[in-house]
């Protein structure tokens, strides 16, 4: 696991929670649930502007490297995608939706780092 | 459920945006909202995510186990008209829905149940295999989920109210 990983970790954690408190807590979603979900996809888009910039370097990805681009750009989907459907009605319930986000980009960045080395 | 409380403390706005509307009559749309959006979601990431790995089996290695491969295929879609028939309005729709929940529960379990008890013809991965080990047991969870949510709005409440 490198450090791409690590900080989809922490930053996908800590938006889960913060996305799931928010739920519990009966609110709908705000711009502490809704800037937490973005910043996964700022952690997302540092791990694909690191991993363009590896590849270029010369490293080469051990698994299918289209199964790794794959991923990333999914993952990427992801965020854009909760945070239009929590928008389009705005209960507690979208919260869990946003809450998904964090955890989901974290199953796929330990993915990537599979097919990656 | 907790959402029938339209002046409640929050005054976060649009906290109740579509609750009341949805309890409205039979023929506004009652499952695509509250609880049921987080579902259709999930119904999205799992009709994503399975469509993309069986694809990844059927065009890189199909011949190394058809069956399985094809059964992924197969969850693929189970998610995805789940995804889809969960969104819309209408009986025609949840009939879909049942349909495609309850498939899925029993894809889950039968393909779960092999992949324990007959490893040997069951030994490639799919979304179900291990009772969806693989995805944190999601793949269990989410039919009963389904299940129940469906039940709660189930069309004939609109009309008798029983």
């Amino acid at each position: 696991m490198d450090a791409f990983f690590y900080i989809i970790l922490a930053v996908g954690l800590l938006s889960t929670v913060i996305c799931l408190a928010a739920g519990i807590m009966k609110k709908a979603p705000n711009d502490a649930t809704i800037l937490s979900v973005a910043a996964v996809e700022v952690a997302l888009v540092v791990y694909l502007v690191g991993s363009i910039i590896r590849v270029i370097a010369g490293e080469t990805i051990a698994g299918e490297a289209w199964e790794f681009w794959g991923y990333l750009v999914t993952a990427m989907l992801l965020p854009p995608a909760a945070v239009y459907w929590s928008i389009l009605e705005r209960t507690r319930w979208s919260n869990f939706v946003l809450a998904a986000v964090g955890v989901t980009a974290l199953v796929m960045a330990a993915r990537m780092n599979q097919i990656w080395y | 459920m907790n959402e029938q409380h339209p002046k409640s403390a929050d005054a976060s706005v649009g906290d109740q945006g579509g609750t009341n509307k949805a309890r409205t009559g039979a023929n506004g749309n009652t499952r695509n909202t509250g609880p049921g959006r987080l579902l259709i979601a999930v119904y999205a990431v799992f009709a994503i995510s399975a469509t993309a790995r069986a694809g990844y089996q059927i065009l890189t290695k199909f011949s190394d186990a058809p069956v399985a491969y094809l059964l992924s295929a197969f969850a693929a879609l189970v998610y995805a008209v789940a995804t889809v028939s969960l969104a819309k309005s209408g009986s025609t729709w949840f009939k879909v829905s049942v349909a495609a929940v309850l498939v899925e529960l029993i894809g889950v379990v039968v393909v779960g149940s092999l992949s324990i008890f007959d490893s040997v013809a069951f030994p490639h991965e799919t979304v179900w295999s291990l009772f969806g080990r693989g995805y944190g047991f999601i793949p269990l969870i989410l039919p009963v989920l389904g299940l129940v949510w469906l039940y709660r709005r189930r069309p004939s409440l609109g009309k008798a109210d029983r």
